[in-house]
């Protein structure tokens, strides 16, 4: 996804009452971090499970949080978006980068991101991908989904190679 | 002093504040001995405690919070200590429970008895308290509300056959209390 539309991201979601970023970088998701951080509105964790229980911690204080992370982080953090999460119905919005969507990938990201799609039906998070054309839909989507009190993610595939 | 002892004591010192609870026999603890709307009782992702604190420290700055950690679920997030550390949140209280053991499965070891939690913590800047005796936790916890924290306050109990009941409120439920009393 391009520079300009990652950037836009931020924005649309910030304005939208989505008050806290929180998470590991991703460097499918790099401009849409670079913007949290000009932004100075973002916490770097340590892993991915620890960015949900901060933003969870958040949300029960009634304010909205993204976690941001790579797709080998979310697999990092199945059990806790089960046992955390989708438990105790925590109503936040996931930013994925989706590693080894493309078949020739680096090799570390080949077997998670082939089964991608399937983890997230598996653990019964709804998702949509994000694309330059469709991003504000489907924030709008996400927006909705947390006022109903229910997690979701957006996924950003990877579609380039570095 | 065992661990419902001692959280029984912190306990009724914590007042309305919230207490996030790790899980297993630390939340089951509390929820018998003082069940509160305020409690935010984990019952899964074991190591989050401190990191759902984080979250709740820094977005209620006028509330004193409370993280009941087990060592066994400390030192599965150690980066926490981290993040804290750098946040400096002056309202959070990190108090670690510590029996060198996993007792909620079965009393197998921790590496806790190895090495000195208290000095990672001040290697991260926390404030840090030590203590083994009921009389020098109830001292302690009379002069902590005077300092800025990120405090730890590592309170060494011995393990222990009494068990507590389960937690019987629902997840859901544990939330929405949580959410009203923030």
């Amino acid at each position: 996804m391009n520079e300009e539309v990652q950037r836009k991201i931020f924005h649309y979601l910030k304005n939208k009452k989505i008050e806290n970023f929180v998470g590991v970088p991703d460097s499918t998701l790099k401009y849409f971090i670079d913007e949290c951080l000009k932004n100075d509105n973002i916490i770097i964790t340590t892993r991915e499970e620890e960015a949900i229980g901060i933003a969870t911690g958040m949300t029960l204080s009634k304010s909205n949080s993204l976690v941001f992370m790579q797709n080998a982080g979310f697999a990092n953090s199945i059990s806790t978006i089960t046992s955390l999460v989708e438990l105790y119905e925590i109503p936040l919005i996931f930013l994925i980068g989706w590693r080894g969507y493309l078949s020739d990938d680096a090799p570390e990201h080949l077997k998670i991101g082939k089964i991608q799609p399937k983890l997230l039906k598996i653990i019964g998070l709804k998702s949509q991908i994000l694309t330059e054309q469709n991003w504000k839909v489907k924030c709008d989507w996400a927006l909705n989904q947390i006022k109903e009190k229910k997690p979701c993610a957006l996924i950003i595939r990877r579609m380039f190679h570095d | 002093m065992i661990r419902k002892e001692a959280v029984e004591i912190i306990g009724n010192y914590v007042g309305k504040n919230p207490i996030i609870s790790a899980n297993g026999f630390m939340s089951r603890d509390l929820f018998e001995v003082n069940d509160k709307k305020s409690n935010f009782y984990m019952i899964g992702s074991m190591g989050l405690a401190s990191s759902i604190g984080l979250g709740i420290a820094l977005k209620n700055p006028k509330k004193q919070v409370f993280v009941f950690d087990g060592d066994g679920n400390i030192l599965m997030n150690l980066g926490s200590l981290v993040t804290i550390g750098s946040l400096k949140p002056k309202n959070l209280i990190h108090v670690v429970f510590d029996n060198n053991s996993h007792e909620s499965t079965g009393g197998q070891p921790t590496n806790s008895s190895q090495i000195d939690l208290e000095k990672i913590a001040e290697a991260v800047n926390y404030k840090i308290f030590l203590v083994q005796s009921k009389t020098k936790l109830i001292s302690i916890l009379k002069n902590i509300k005077k300092l800025q924290g990120p405090i730890f306050l590592l309170v060494k109990i011995s393990t222990s056959k009494e068990r507590s009941k389960r937690v019987s409120w629902t997840p859901k439920t544990i939330r929405d209390r949580v959410m009203k009393s923030l």
